[in-house]
């Protein structure tokens, strides 16, 4: 389970890079003009279930992520990340249930982006740009409920100081857009467990529906969106042992819908699992449900 | 002449000299064509960096063709380094400036302070 968690909640942490019209399940390269903020608030409900062992763990997760977007040049720009997690694990022990829970805030993320290569034509643009950013352990990685220390991915925080880092092109035109992003997180240990490495490669296109013709003036746009997430986990370790039930690989596909304007974007997706390769007895049912608003000022 | 020739003569003289009065005195306009530009949510960056600038009266987008009408107060104007760089600043590229409507001969270009 902690796989399914971990790839879940690493692929909620990039989202927190895609401020501007942009993927909704990962980051972006167009700009954030000098001098200009974007603040984007994103709700997520992410539920793992199906457990094949007596255990019958069940997680549900709801969480907002709070982004600020700061251009400090036109090539440079900087995200604060902050989310917000309701996290609770239903299970069954020596056949009675058992709940874990905790809401809490998480881990700040800080981010960079650099956009190294641009090239702009008439009606559309093509952009490459890097990424680092630091994961600082600001949310609570000890809380305790009456059963004792609540396990790692039920923690708010990780406790740890991690890095991740990538680069991610667009390429944009009045009538879609296409997005596409390599990415990796090194994690670090903290109170005994350090979660694997994530690597992820990330595509969206997005599809503007309507206006069919464009008119004069900055009509607004609907676009489709369609996006793919493969996420490859390394295994978690454990007081120095490899957890043999951590690890492994998930694809997966995130229809969604933007509202885009001038000053405001909406957003809705549902992150669905196409396939879900994952080691020992780690849960395989996954769907993250998201919707977003982002603000332009 | 005849008093109603003259007055007729006098009527269209004054006419005239309204109509040149006010073209001379309108605020000018400059049309950018800006490379890059490919959605709504970008254009806000361009409008808020152009409209900025110093004399600057208002700023229109077309999306579409990728052109920025700016309007400047009356007997302001802007300068194509000016422009470029806000153009910059917002992140995207300036391809093209030039008056939206003739340049009164007795205004040079440059930026306003």
């Amino acid at each position: 389970m902690r796989t399914t968690i971990k790839v879940g909640l690493a692929a909620l942490c990039v989202w927190g890079g895609a401020a501007w019209s942009a993927p909704i399940t990962f980051n972006t390269a167009l700009p954030v003009h000098e001098g200009g903020y974007v603040l984007r608030e994103q709700f997520m409900y992410m539920k793992i279930a199906d457990d094949p062992t007596p255990l019958q763990r069940d997680m549900r997760v709801a969480g907002v992520m709070s982004v600020l977007g700061y251009g400090v040049t036109s090539d440079f720009a900087l995200f604060g990340m902050l989310p917000w997690f309701n996290k609770r694990l239903d299970m069954t022990m020596g056949g009675q249930a058992l709940t874990r829970h905790q809401s809490d805030v998480g881990d700040f993320t800080l981010l960079g982006r650099y956009t190294a290569y641009q090239h702009d034509a008439p009606g559309r643009t093509l952009r490459i740009a890097p990424f680092l950013g630091v994961k600082m352990p600001t949310g609570e990685d000890n809380a305790r409920d009456g059963f004792g220390r609540l396990p790692p991915p039920v923690q708010p925080g990780s406790g740890s100081w991690d890095v991740l880092g990538g680069a991610v092109l667009t390429y944009q035109t009045l009538d879609f857009q296409i997005d596409s992003q390599l990415s990796y997180k090194a994690n670090r240990e903290a109170n005994g467990f350090q979660a694997g490495n994530v690597a992820e490669l990330d595509g969206s296109l997005q599809y503007r529906l309507w206006p069919g013709s464009l008119g004069s003036g900055i009509p607004a746009f609907l676009y489709g969106v369609l996006e793919a997430n493969l996420i490859h986990s390394a295994k978690d370790d454990s007081g120095g042992i490899a957890d043999p039930n951590s690890g492994g690989t998930a694809l997966f596909l995130s229809p969604g819908l933007q509202y885009v304007t001038r000053k405001w974007i909406v957003e809705v997706g549902v992150q669905i699992p196409v396939s879900q390769q994952f080691n020992g007895t780690a849960l395989k049912n996954n769907y993250v449900l998201s919707t977003g608003v982002r603000i332009n000022f | 002449m005849k008093f109603k020739t003259f007055a007729q003569r006098m009527a269209i003289a004054l006419s005239l000299m309204l109509v040149a009065t006010s073209v001379l005195a309108a605020p000018l306009s400059y049309r950018l064509r800006v490379d890059g530009l490919a959605c709504p949510f970008c254009a806000y960056g361009i409008e808020k960096k152009l409209g900025a600038l110093e004399g600057v009266q208002s700023v229109e987008t077309n999306i579409r063709d990728g052109v920025v009408i700016v309007t400047m107060k009356d007997c302001a104007t802007l300068d194509e380094t000016t422009a470029k760089k806000a153009v910059k600043e917002a992140g995207f590229s300036l391809r093209k400036f030039e008056p939206a409507q003739p340049t009164p001969p007795s205004t040079p270009e440059g930026r306003t302070k």
